[in-house]
Order: structure tokens, then C-alpha cells, then sequence
């Protein structure tokens, strides 16, 4: 076997690259070694087939740089092989004798092609092709136009291999052959390939690059971000990012509230939350003064403001876990405050993830059961669940892609994962207001993702008026258009 | 004052101290509506004050505090507990008249005086609430012919009557009505109203009486619960020493020990707490808990005839009147023992290395708990309230002398129970001494070095046996069962 070519590291510095005006990939950091080979993925239109084209030189670079791409570079996609078509139908057009053009056979494409014609012969008995290799290229199949582009790039023995879904639409047989293939030149040449699904991950992928999409505006389109890269050795990060991309492709949708046992309706008329002057004192010390806020139904609001501003403890007072909530003018779903009302009349209307409930949530209990404890406000069960509700936290634990941790016990989970649940347990009962008291802290980039894209599935799908509290700017939820910024009192 | 259990013949005796019965869920199917709209005005704003005000405030109640006039005049701590929880704070002349239920929260030894003093400002046909029967039957305070006068005693310090609440649970609680003053014959249903804004009723409720609460929670407190950890942790501690252990290791496998092992009597009893031992150090604690019970079977009757003669409140109540001089003596005698000067060493100790290491004080807790138990069923009270004071409680106790020592362990407790646990210390340390030279490090410290782990089949038998048939375990199977139910943590 050839020793692997003394390849530069190919890098890519804060790279941003259109193409067609269509998309672009926005400020791309990456690098990758002679020695790794890598698996691309992401959500739909996360520019995944975009950032293997930029490896294959293609798109125009807007600013930052991608230096050290070989000159020899094989990529096969579906947009290559369009392309591939598309000329080969292209000199049936320029065709002007009246003559019916053939097309290239596919003994052409391939032999003509390649530098080792040993090694395409063998491939196209490995793949199946003797048969065809008279017959013009643009006559075969799909699968089978894939399978010479497979082999024209193998037998071209490139110093970088670029494959956007390379199993797709492969027959099984056909797919082991190739993976046994791919496997057998991993000393020889680095690769990096698309792939929407996991499962089909070879084992010699040595790193997974993530990528997401932004929304754009009109003018610029949508843009492509890398987000994460995660090294194969890692376990933890590799699972959750098993675990980010089941969340962000999954048809799934949240799951129905409990119809079994519905929330009180509430007048639709009213504000869900009306503070009037609201004051929290604790003797000279005014952590918050005289602060006026309606939250109406449907109003996504974010709250910020430095640490100190008493963000949490204007939430305390819509939660009811303040003490000095008696002592203001405070009305929530219905209820001026400090008319003989309970507090878990108030919670019941309110699914609330924190930091701080976190923390408290030690209780040696089940996952499943910490999702189902969210329909009783309770931390831990303490009361037996109905069937109904057992039936819906297994629905969000397919959601979080976690069955297999239902019967685990939560204080054993990750920090992410159970960051992850208990957005589930907050939102189990479809409560009129989500309170996200800076969901994302403490996590790493990874988790951060994942709780943004669970978010985002719950914004999408439901009627539950969002308040989220954060201070770090890049975890925006779109949909939030209300902005209550707290200012230091002392 | 006479006595008040003195002035009652021996047959009324023996019913009041028969009572104790689990309550089911369903008595309590009316919430706190007996409460609902009536003015409960709390007096003493400590540990159990406040947090029990918060919780029923929390659960829809009117919750206002009355306060000496200096406690107010000189922002007293209760004073800014009570305002900085935005409570209604007032003088006695100012709330009490206005009261229908006045919750008497202060320490055992003030109630006397706040009673006289509240009582003629009650309103006609009020209720007055104790959370322990001292002062009605030991100092036999007599209250007025028109008054309610009932209990509800959670039995759990305040901090956790907060905690579990607000986790959407509560603490098993003990309600009792003084049968002389049940004017209207409401007592009940408002001990159970009360309950239940404090969560209570979720943990489990026993229906006592004030009698039965009185004897048993004195006996159990002094000797098991707080005399014989005390008792254990200062003797196992110089042992250690004395035995070469490092110091820092002894601290610490005291100080974390009797949580620990105490946390697997919670689950399974006595019989559980020796499973966790191996055969032969089951054998081991066996034999040493069966001299130990010989040797302290007096001084538990002792205890016990002492609280039924009324001695015991006497000599308290005694010193109580010479301004505490023993009871500070021995507080600072406390502070300054070996155990407790000594920082818990920075090593770790597995869950199973404290049982392991610990095995005398395996021996202590089963030798205590069965002790206290025979006593105090022997004495007529029944063997559920004696489960509750016996077994049930040590945990809790154990619990706060992980927090901070035997300095946080008497700090919690009540005064009677810190007064009772100085008598028992200074009794049992002497009563100990020689059975303690004949202790090595293999039962405290080290563990058992043996080369296998063999012991003899039928002894086995005998050992295991008399676990489990001792009735300690027969009725705390039971009480343990119900509170599954009302916890199941499915």
C-alpha cells in the first residue's frame, strides 16, 4: 500500500463561502489532518453538501481563507453527478448533425478518467458493472451512474476524498462492499463524507464535524454555521451528538398535553402576568424597584440583565417562590395574589427549567419519573402516575432519543441530559407560560445545542408563551420579539 | 401546676398513651378547608415558626405573626424573618384578639409564660395550636374551658418542613386534640386542616394524643436518638484514637457514619442495616448490640420511669429555673471533646466502608433502637408511636450530625431533648467504660481482617432470626409500607 501522501493540513480560517448566491457558509474555523478522516452532518440545509463542495474547491470564498486543499481532490455528491448528467446531455444538444448521439460509454468515463486502471477494472467487477460498460452513461440508472462516479474517484487515487452520502440509494451488498473498500485505503488517503445518519457511520471515521443553519434575511439567505466538532474517541460528546441530530432531523413532534386531566381554562382576556410596581426589598436593599410588566398570551419575551438585576427574583414573583409575593401587586393566570389561593394553583399554569432546579432536583428518582413529576409540580413522585401520563413521558423520551434511559436513575445522567429532561418535565403539561430561567448554563457547547434545538421543537409546537432569561447573546430563540432588560440596583 | 398525666387515674393513662393510628389519605379529602378564611396568627418566629407559616401561607392561609415587643422594637432575627417574608407582624395585643387559631411555635421552656400571657386575649371560642405537649402535660398548664387546644407536629426539623414542601411533599406529621379542651368538638378537623397546609398529609399524618406524644417523643430523644449517638460518636472516636486510627479518619467515619448506616435502617430496619454487614460482622454487631443491651437496660428504664413519674420535667425544668447552668455546662463540655475539635480528614470512604468500619456503631444504633423501643412499649405506650420515636427518627438525627457535629445535633433539637441527651450522655459514658477497654479496631476503625469470610451455619440462623423477629421490625414493616404507598417512588 502506498504511504499516505505528505499532505499540508487543510484549513479553513473564519472561511465565508457562497455559492450562487443561494447560501453561504458563514466564517467556518477547521482543520483537518493528514491522518483523520471525517463525517460531516447536521439538519437539512445546514450546508453539509456546501462545506464538501468548499473542500473540493468549489463556491466563492467572501472573506477568510482555506488553505492547504491538494490538488488532487475526488468528490462525489449528487450535485456532481447532476452536473456529470447534465453534460453528458449537453453534447446530445450540441449534437446539430442529425445523427442520434450515443453518450459517452462507460468504459470512457471510467478508464479515461482514472490513474490506476487495475484498480477501476477490479472496481467495476466489485460494483457489478461489466456488463455495462458499453453502454452510454446517461442511459444507466441512478444507483448506477452513482456506483461510476464511486469508482472514477477511487481509482483516481486522490490525495483527499470527498463523499456526500456515498450510501445512499446503495444496495446492501453493494454498501458492504464499499465500506470494506473505503476501509481498506484509510492509511492512504484521507476522507470526509456527508452522512445524515449515525448508523451508517464507518468504524474508521475519526472525528464528526456539526453543522446548523442560520435564518438569514432575504438578501443574504440562509447561512451555514459549523458548530461543533467531536473527536470519535470522546463517548460522551459522540452520544450527545448522536443525540443533537436525532432531535434536530426527527419527524417526531412535541407531544400532546395529558387529555386525561386539562389545566383550568383561563379568560383569554387577561394578561397571563400583570406585576404593578413591583418592589423586592430586603431591609435598605431594593433589588427591584417599582417594576411594571404584563406578559399577554402568545408574547414571547426575553428577560436580561447583569448578574444581580434580580432577573430570578422577578421570576420568583410570577412563580410564586418568593416570599415577598405577597406583599405585591402581583395578578398571574387569574389570581391577585394573596387572596387565599395556593401555590400550586399558580404552578400548575407554569413549566419552569433553572439552573436552580437543577440542582435541587436530587432526589434518587427514575427519568421517566422526572418527566411525569412535571404534571404535579413535585420534585420526585410521590404519587402513583395515571397511564395516560406514563404514555406521554414516553413519548418525549423518544423525542430526546433517550428510551433507553427511562428506567436509569436521573442523578447518574449527564449534566446535559438532565438539563434535557427536565425542559421535558416543564413542559409535559403544556403550561400557558415556559419559564427557561437561562437554560443553557453550565453546559457545554454541545448540550447548549441540544437545548436550543429542543427548545426550538417546543416553540414550534405548542401554545405556550416562552420567557426566556439569558445573557449570553448567541443563544437566541427565534420567535422571541419582546425584549425587558434589568438594570443593576446598587 | 400539678403534673398533669399525674392527676389522671391508671386506666386513662394507659388509653392516652394507646393512642397512635396511620391516617388514610382519603380523611383528608377536605384540604384545608376547616382553615380557609380564618386568621392563624403564629407566635415565635424560629425554625419551626417560619417555616411552617410559609408553607401555610403557601397553601392559601391567613399567616401573621405575633412578636414580644422588644423582638419588634429591636429588629430582633424573628422580627426580620417574619418581615423579610412579607408577613403581617404585630404585638400580642395587636393579633391575638383577632386570631381564630394561634400557633404556638415557641421553645418548650417559654411556653408557660407566652401562654399565660396570650391566653387572656383570645377570642371566645379560639384555638390554640402546640407542636409538642410538654406544657399541657408535664408543667400541666390548664387552658381555658372555651379554647380548642390542639397539636400538629411535624416531625422533622423547620428547614425540612420548608424543603419537602416545596418540592411538592411534606414530612410525616403527628396531630393530636386535647381531649379536655375540644369545646366544639372541631378539634380534628382543624389539626387535620393544619396538616395539610403544611404538606403533612402527603408524608403520612398518625393520630395521636397529647400524652402519648409527650412520653414517647422524651423518651425516644433522650436516650436513642440523640443520648446514644452523642454517647457513640465521643467514645468510638477515642477508641479509634487510642487504637493508632488517624484522627481526621475517625472524625469522619463518625461524623458521615451514623447517616450512612441509619440511611439503610430508614429503608429496611434494623435487619437491613445488619444485612449491609458481612456474615461474620453481622455476627460481630449481633453479639456486641446483646451486651450492650444488657448492660444499658437500666438506664433505659430509668429514662423511661423518670418521664413517667414526672421526675424527669422536674429536674429540667429545675434546672430550667437556675438559669440552665447544667445543661450550659455540658454544651460546653461538648465543645470541647476530642471528636468534636477534630476536622473530618479529607479521605473518601465508600458507602459499604462505613458499615464495614463502623461495626459497633452498627451494634450502638440496633442495641439503642431496640432498646428504646422494648422500653417504651413495656411502659404501655404502643408500638407504633414507639416505631416513630425510635427507629423512624434516627435518621433524622443522624442527619444533622453529618451537617456539623454534635454542636448542630443539639442546636436543632428542642431543649427538653438536649437536656434529656445530657443526662443520658452523663450516665452512659461511666456506664460504658469497661465494656469499651475490651473494644479493638476491628469493630470501630478497621474492619474485620479475616481470611475468609466462613462462619458457622446455625449461629447464622439464630442471628438472623432474632432480627427479624424482634417487634420493632414487625410494626415498622407495616409503617414503613404505608409510607410507600403515599412516597411510591414507582
Amino acid at each position: 500500500m502506498d504511504p499516505l501522501p505528505l499532505l499540508d493540513n487543510i484549513h479553513l480560517s473564519k472561511a465565508t463561502v457562497s455559492f450562487d448566491d443561494r447560501f453561504t457558509l458563514s466564517e467556518i474555523d477547521w482543520t483537518i489532518t493528514s491522518e483523520q478522516h471525517w463525517v460531516i452532518t447536521g439538519p437539512n440545509g445546514a450546508g453539509k453538501s456546501a462545506l464538501a463542495a468548499a473542500l473540493a474547491g468549489m463556491g466563492d470564498i467572501q472573506s477568510g481563507s482555506i488553505q492547504g486543499l491538494p490538488n488532487n481532490v475526488e468528490i462525489v455528491s449528487f450535485e456532481a453527478q447532476a452536473e456529470l448528467i447534465a453534460q453528458e446531455l449537453k453534447k446530445d444538444d450540441a449534437d446539430i448533425m442529425d445523427v442520434i448521439s450515443l453518450g459517452t460509454p462507460v468504459s470512457e468515463m471510467i478508464f479515461d478518467h482514472c490513474q490506476d486502471t487495475e484498480l477501476a477494472q477490479s472496481l467495476v467487477e466489485k460494483f457489478g458493472l461489466g456488463k455495462l460498460l458499453d453502454r452510454a452513461f446517461r442511459k444507466l440508472s441512478t444507483g448506477e451512474t452513482r456506483k461510476v462516479m464511486l469508482i472514477r474517484a477511487l481509482a483516481n487515487k486522490p490525495d483527499l476524498l470527498i463523499l456526500d452520502e456515498p450510501f445512499d440509494g446503495l444496495d446492501v451488498d453493494t454498501l458492504a462492499m464499499l465500506q470494506a473498500h473505503l476501509a481498506s485505503i484509510i492509511d492512504t488517503v484521507p476522507m470526509a463524507m456527508v452522512l445524515n445518519r449515525f448508523d451508517e457511520m464507518p468504524d474508521f471515521i475519526t472525528h464528526v464535524a456539526y453543522l446548523d443553519k442560520e435564518r438569514g434575511d432575504k438578501q443574504s439567505g440562509d447561512k451555514g454555521r459549523l458548530k461543533l466538532t467531536v473527536d470519535r474517541q470522546d463517548d460522551a460528546a459522540f452520544n450527545e451528538l448522536y443525540q443533537l441530530l436525532h432531535l434536530k432531523t426527527t419527524d417526531l413532534s412535541v407531544p400532546e398535553a395529558d387529555p386525561t386531566n386539562k389545566l383550568p381554562t383561563l379568560d383569554p382576556s387577561q394578561p397571563l402576568v400583570k406585576l404593578t410596581q413591583a418592589t423586592i426589598q430586603y431591609g435598605d436593599t431594593v433589588i427591584v424597584d417599582k417594576l411594571d410588566w404584563t406578559i399577554e398570551r402568545g408574547q414571547h419575551w426575553q428577560l436580561s440583565g447583569p448578574n444581580g438585576s434580580g432577573k430570578t427574583c422577578v421570576l420568583s414573583l410570577i412563580t410564586g417562590d418568593h416570599p415577598q409575593c405577597y406583599t405585591n401587586d402581583i395578578f398571574v393566570f387569574g389570581f391577585q395574589r394573596g387572596n387565599g389561593e395556593s401555590i400550586w394553583q399558580i404552578k400548575q399554569f407554569i413549566g419552569y427549567v433553572s439552573t436552580n432546579l437543577q440542582w435541587e432536583y436530587r432526589v434518587s428518582t427514575s427519568c421517566k419519573n422526572v418527566i411525569i413529576s412535571g404534571f404535579y409540580d413535585s420534585i420526585g413522585m410521590y404519587t402513583k402516575p395515571t397511564d395516560s401520563q406514563k404514555k406521554i413521558a414516553d413519548q418525549w423520551l423518544e423525542i430526546l432519543g433517550m428510551q433507553d434511559r427511562a428506567d436509569q436513575p436521573f442523578n447518574k445522567l449527564s449534566y446535559g441530559d438532565q438539563r434535557l429532561l427536565l425542559i421535558a418535565r416543564a413542559m409535559v403539561k403544556h403550561p400557558p407560560l415556559l419559564i427557561l430561567d437561562e437554560p443553557c448554563l453550565g453546559l457545554d457547547d454541545i448540550n447548549r445545542q441540544l437545548v436550543l434545538a429542543l427548545i426550538e421543537k417546543i416553540c414550534q409546537g405548542s401554545e405556550t408563551t416562552v420567557l426566556y432569561v439569558n445573557h449570553h447573546a448567541e443563544d437566541q430563540i427565534t420567535g422571541i420579539e419582546h425584549y425587558l432588560g434589568l438594570e443593576k440596583n446598587n | 401546676m400539678a403534673n398533669y398525666f399525674n392527676t389522671l387515674p391508671l386506666r386513662e393513662q394507659l388509653a392516652q398513651l394507646a393512642q397512635c393510628r396511620f391516617m388514610h389519605t382519603a380523611e383528608f379529602a377536605d384540604g384545608v378547608e376547616a382553615l380557609k378564611g380564618k386568621k392563624m396568627v403564629v407566635i415565635g418566629c424560629g425554625a419551626q415558626g417560619l417555616n411552617q407559616g410559609l408553607n401555610l401561607r403557601d397553601s392559601g392561609l391567613d399567616v401573621s405573626y405575633a412578636l414580644r415587643p422588644e423582638a419588634i422594637e429591636q429588629k430582633r432575627q424573628s422580627w426580620k424573618n417574619a418581615t423579610e417574608n412579607g408577613f403581617v407582624v404585630g404585638t400580642y395585643e395587636e393579633l391575638i384578639p383577632t386570631a381564630d387559631v394561634v400557633l404556638n411555635l415557641t421553645p418548650d421552656k417559654q411556653h408557660t409564660s407566652v401562654v399565660n400571657t396570650v391566653m387572656p386575649l383570645m377570642k371566645e371560642g379560639a384555638c390554640l395550636s402546640y407542636s409538642h405537649g410538654f406544657n399541657i402535660v408535664e408543667e400541666g398548664m390548664k387552658i381555658r374551658d372555651d379554647l380548642t387546644v390542639i397539636m400538629v407536629a411535624p416531625k422533622c426539623p423547620g428547614s425540612e418542613v420548608r424543603a419537602e414542601y416545596v418540592r411538592g411533599f411534606g414530612v410525616p406529621t403527628l396531630i393530636a386534640v386535647h381531649e379536655d379542651n375540644d369545646p366544639k368538638g372541631e378539634g380534628l378537623a382543624l389539626a387535620k386542616a393544619y396538616a395539610v397546609g403544611t404538606g403533612g398529609h402527603k408524608a403520612g399524618v398518625l393520630m395521636s394524643s397529647f400524652i402519648a406524644e409527650v412520653k414517647s417523643d422524651l423518651m425516644g430523644e433522650q436516650t436513642i436518638l440523640c443520648g446514644m449517638l452523642q454517647t457513640g460518636s465521643l467514645l468510638c472516636f477515642d477508641k479509634m484514637v487510642e487504637e493508632g486510627i488517624d484522627p481526621g479518619y475517625a472524625s469522619r467515619l463518625i461524623q458521615y457514619g451514623w447517616e450512612t448506616v441509619t440511611e439503610a435502617l430508614k429503608y429496611g430496619g434494623v435487619t437491613n442495616m445488619l444485612d449491609r454487614l458481612s456474615n461474620p460482622a453481622k455476627i460481630k454487631a449481633f453479639d456486641l448490640s446483646e451486651e450492650l443491651k444488657d448492660i444499658m437496660r437500666p438506664l433505659y428504664n430509668k429514662h423511661q420511669d423518670d418521664i413517667m413519674s414526672g421526675h424527669f420535667s422536674k429536674t429540667m425544668m429545675e434546672d430550667w429555673a437556675n438559669d440552665d447552668a447544667n445543661l450550659l455546662k455540658w454544651r460546653a463540655e461538648t465543645a470541647e471533646t476530642n471528636f468534636e475539635k477534630t476536622p473530618a480528614g479529607d479521605v473518601e470512604i465508600s458507602e459499604q466502608e462505613f458499615f464495614d468500619n463502623g461495626i459497633l456503631m452498627v451494634a450502638m444504633v440496633k442495641a439503642g433502637v431496640e432498646l428504646a423501643f422494648e422500653t417504651m412499649t413495656a411502659a404501655g405506650i404502643i408500638a407504633e408511636s414507639a416505631y416513630y420515636e425510635s427507629l423512624h427518627e434516627t435518621p433524622l438525627i443522624a442527619n444533622t450530625i453529618a451537617r456539623k457535629k454534635l454542636y448542630e445535633m443539639n442546636a436543632t433539637i428542642s431543649d427538653t431533648a438536649e437536656y434529656g441527651c445530657y443526662l443520658y450522655n452523663h450516665a452512659c459514658v461511666p456506664l460504658l467504660a469497661d465494656f469499651m477497654k475490651g473494644i479493638k479496631s476491628d469493630v470501630i476503625g478497621k474492619g474485620l481482617s479475616l481470611d475468609d469470610n466462613g462462619v458457622d451455619n446455625a449461629r447464622l440462623i439464630e442471628v438472623n432470626t432474632a432480627l427479624r423477629s424482634h417487634p420493632v421490625e414487625a410494626v415498622g414493616s407495616v409503617l414503613r409500607g404505608y409510607m410507600a404507598d403515599m412516597k411510591k417512588i414507582v
